[in-house]
C-alpha cells in the first residue's frame, strides 16, 4: 500500500492512496523549534517527527512511501523504505486548499484565528533562520572590510587636500616639495613650524638629505604667513588624526589579506587580495562572483559605459575593476582588451573553485596566465594599423544594430 | 490650510490628503499607529491615523496616480506579494486589506528581507514573510494556506510575467486578478520600453489572463509600466 507524506507548517502527515489521513506527527507547539524542523526537513534532513510518522505508518501496513521533497524521499530511502516523488501530490493540494480547517480538525489549534497567529509566527522565524545562514558566509564580512579600505582613501585623500591648503598658508612651497601625504602629515606633526623645517631635524624624520636641504633652503625664504602656536595645534590634530587612519588602514589591508586567504584563495592568487575582494563586493558575494561568466567579470564596475554601448551600439568597454591589476594598466593600450579578456578568464575559473569547493589551483592559473600574457605582448608589439575610417561605420560596432532612438 | 483627509472615490481603504501647502497625496489608514515603515509622514485626522504613501517610492501609487482605473486589491482580500524587498509598498497593501486580510510577502534578497522582518512583519500580523525565490512558487506553497485573491508582482527579472504566470497557476482564484510592474529595463535594455511591454502582455495573455488596462509611470518612474489583469 502506498501512503503520500505532506509537511506543512504545523505538522507532518501520511494519507492513503484515497487521500484519507492515515497517521499524523504535529510540531511542538513553539514557533522557533517548528521554525527550525521545518527548515530541516525542507534541506532532506530525517527529523525525529519524520522517522516517528514513517514508523507509525509502517506499522499500519504502508510499504510504499511518496514524498513531495525529492531530497527527503532520498535521505528516506536509508531507513530501508521504497520512496516516490509526486510534485505536487494530490494529498498535499488537498491539505494546502483547506489547510485552517485542517489545523482545527487535528486538534493543532482551536480556531483559525489562532492558526493565523501561528502561520504568521512560524514564517517570521523561518525568514530569520534563512537571513542568518545567508549573512553568515565570511565573504559578505569581506565586501564590508574592502568598502570600509575604500572609505578610508576617499577620506584621507580629502582630509589631506585640506591640510595642504591649510598649512600652506603658512608654508606653500611644501606641497609641491612632498608628495605623499603620509610622509606630509607627519612632518607638520613632528616639527611644526617652518622654522624648525632644519637640514638635522628633515633627516631625523627619514628625509634624505638632498631633498632635506632643499626644504631647509626654501622654509627659510618662504613665502609663506606667520602662524600663531593655537592655529598650528589644530592643523596638527588634523594630520595626527589623518595619520591614524593610515594606520587604520594597513590593518586593513593586512586583515584583507588573510581574510582572503581563507575564503578565496584561488582569486587572490591571480589578482591579489584587494581587488579580489573588490570584485566579490560588486558581485554581491563569491558565490554570486563564481556564478557569472568570465565576459561579466571583465566589465565589472563599468556597468555605465556597457550599458550604453548596448543602448547605442557605442563601442563596448573592455575592462571594469579589473583595470586595477598591474597586467592591465601597465601594458600598451592596444593589448588591454586581449590581455582583460585572459585575465577575465582565469578569475572565473578561479573564483569558481573557491566558491565550490575546488583545490588550491591558484598557481597553475596564473602560470597559464603569465604564458598567454607573453604570448600577447610578443604577437601584438606593435599598435594596430587604423584602418581609414569611413563616417558611417565609425560608430557601428554591431552590424544590424538600431541605434537608441529617444 | 489644514490638513485633510477623504476616501478616495474609485477605490476602498485608499485615501487622498490635502497637506498643508495644498498638495495632494495618496494615503492609507495606518494599521500599526505610531509606527511607520520607510519615513513616510503619518497623518492623524479625526480620531484616524493615516500613512503618506510616496508614489516616487511605490509603483501602486504611481499608477493610481496615472489614473489606474482598476485596483484589484481591497479590504479582507488575501494578496500574494513577490518582490516585496523591504515591505515599502507591501505595508501599503498590508494597510489596504486590513486585518482580515493577508499579504504573504515573497522576497529573496536577505539583506532586504532582514528589514521586511524586522520593522514591517513584526508589528502586522496579516503580513507573512517568506524568504524564497518567486521563480520556485512549489518550494513556499506550504505556507500559502488556498487560494489568493490578487498577485501583485514587483520583480526585476527577465521572465517576470512566466515567474507571474507560474505563480498565478498554483495560487491565483479563478477569475483573480493580477497585477504586474514591469520594469524595462531589466528584461532588455536594448529594446524600446513599449515593445517590453508589448512582449509582456502577450506572454500574460497565453497562460490566461485577460489584460484588463496598462499604465506607463512617468514621471515617477523611468520606463516602467503597470499590468493589471484578470485570470481565467
Amino acid at each position: 500500500m502506498k501512503a503520500t507524506i505532506v509537511k506543512c507548517s504545523f505538522g507532518i502527515f501520511a494519507f492513503s492512496e484515497e487521500n484519507a489521513l492515515v497517521e499524523k506527527v504535529l510540531f511542538p507547539k513553539n514557533p522557533q523549534n517548528a521554525a527550525k524542523t521545518i527548515t530541516k526537513i525542507e534541506s532532506g534532513k530525517i527529523v525525529d517527527e519524520v522517522a516517528r510518522l514513517i514508523k507509525l505508518v509502517k506499522k499500519k501496513g504502508y510499504d510504499k512511501f511518496v514524498f513531495e521533497n525529492a531530497n527527503l524521499a532520498k535521505e528516506a530511502e536509508k531507513l530501508g523504505i521504497a520512496t516516490e516523488v509526486a510534485k505536487p501530490s494530490r494529498a498535499g493540494e488537498l491539505v494546502r486548499s483547506n489547510m485552517e480547517r485542517f489545523a482545527v480538525e487535528t486538534g493543532f489549534v482551536k480556531n483559525v484565528e489562532e492558526f493565523n497567529v501561528w502561520t504568521h509566527n512560524v514564517t517570521m522565524e523561518i525568514a530569520k533562520l534563512r537571513v542568518k545562514g545567508a549573512v553568515e558566509k565570511r565573504d559578505l564580512i569581506i565586501a564590508q572590510a574592502i568598502q570600509t579600505l575604500d572609505d578610508l582613501d576617499k577620506t584621507i585623500n580629502l582630509f589631506m587636500s585640506r591640510v595642504r591648503e591649510w598649512y600652506g598658508i603658512h608654508f606653500p612651497e611644501l606641497d609641491r616639495l612632498v608628495d605623499k601625504h603620509e610622509a606630509y602629515a607627519r612632518l607638520i606633526l613632528e616639527l611644526g613650524n617652518r622654522e624648525n623645517f632644519t637640514v638635522e631635524a628633515l633627516e631625523k624624520q627619514d628625509v634624505p638629505k638632498s631633498k632635506s636641504e632643499q626644504i631647509a633652503k626654501t622654509a627659510e625664504a618662504s613665502m609663506g604667513a606667520d602662524l600663531a602656536e593655537a592655529d598650528l595645534k589644530q592643523i596638527q590634530s588634523l594630520c595626527k588624526d589623518v595619520l591614524n587612519l593610515y594606520q587604520l588602514r594597513e590593518n586593513m589591508e593586512k586583515y584583507l589579506e588573510t581574510a582572503m586567504e581563507e575564503v578565496a584563495p584561488n582569486v587572490k592568487a591571480i589578482v591579489g587580495a584587494l581587488l579580489g575582494a573588490r570584485l566579490i563586493a560588486i558581485s554581491g558575494g563569491l558565490t554570486n562572483l563564481a556564478r557569472r561568466p568570465a565576459s561579466t567579470i571583465q566589465v565589472l564596475g563599468a556597468e555605465k559605459a556597457l550599458f550604453r554601448a548596448l543602448k547605442s551600439g557605442a563601442r563596448p568597454p573592455k575592462h571594469g575593476i579589473i583595470f586595477q591589476h598591474t597586467y592591465l594598466h601597465e601594458a600598451k593600450k592596444w593589448q588591454r582588451g586581449k590581455i582583460a579578456r585572459a585575465l577575465a578568464g582565469k578569475l572565473a575559473i578561479a573564483a569558481r573553485s573557491d566558491a565550490f569547493g575546488g583545490r588550491y589551483i591558484g598557481d597553475d592559473l596564473k602560470a597559464d596566465l603569465e604564458k598567454r600574457l607573453e604570448e600577447i605582448r610578443e604577437k601584438y608589439t606593435e599598435p594596430p594599423q587604423v584602418p581609414e575610417k569611413k563616417p558611417q561605420q565609425e560608430k557601428k560596432w554591431r552590424k544590424n544594430k538600431r541605434a537608441h532612438k529617444r | 490650510m489644514h490638513i485633510s483627509v477623504k476616501p478616495h472615490p474609485q477605490f476602498p481603504a485608499i485615501y487622498q490628503v490635502t497637506l498643508e501647502d495644498g498638495a495632494q497625496r495618496l494615503a492609507t489608514r495606518n494599521l500599526t499607529p505610531g509606527r511607520n515603515v520607510y519615513g513616510e509622514r503619518l497623518i492623524r485626522f479625526e480620531g484616524v491615523e493615516y500613512r503618506v504613501w510616496d508614489a516616487f517610492r511605490s509603483k501602486l501609487a504611481a499608477a493610481i496616480n496615472k489614473n489606474l482605473k482598476t485596483v484589484p486589491i481591497k479590504p479582507n482580500h488575501t494578496v500574494l506579494y513577490l518582490g516585496a524587498a523591504s515591505g515599502t509598498t507591501a505595508s501599503h497593501v498590508s494597510d489596504i486589506v486590513g486585518e482580515k486580510g493577508r499579504v504573504y510577502c515573497v522576497e529573496f534578497a536577505s539583506r532586504a528581507i532582514r528589514e521586511l522582518v524586522n520593522n514591517v512583519c513584526a508589528y502586522r500580523v496579516n503580513m507573512l514573510p517568506i524568504l524564497e525565490d518567486a521563480r520556485f512558487p512549489e518550494k513556499y506553497a506550504v505556507f500559502v494556506s488556498g487560494k489568493v485573491d490578487d498577485i501583485y508582482c514587483d520583480i526585476a527579472q527577465p521572465e517576470q510575467a512566466k515567474v507571474l504566470a507560474d505563480n498565478a497557476d498554483l495560487f491565483l482564484k479563478k477569475h483573480g486578478w493580477i497585477m504586474l510592474a514591469v520594469k524595462s529595463q531589466s528584461i532588455d535594455v536594448t529594446k524600446e520600453p513599449s515593445e517590453v511591454y508589448k512582449q509582456e502582455t502577450k506572454v500574460l495573455k497565453n497562460r490566461g489572463f485577460d489584460i484588463e488596462e496598462i499604465v506607463h509611470l512617468e514621471p515617477y518612474d523611468k520606463a516602467h509600466a503597470m499590468i493589471v489583469a484578470r485570470f481565467y
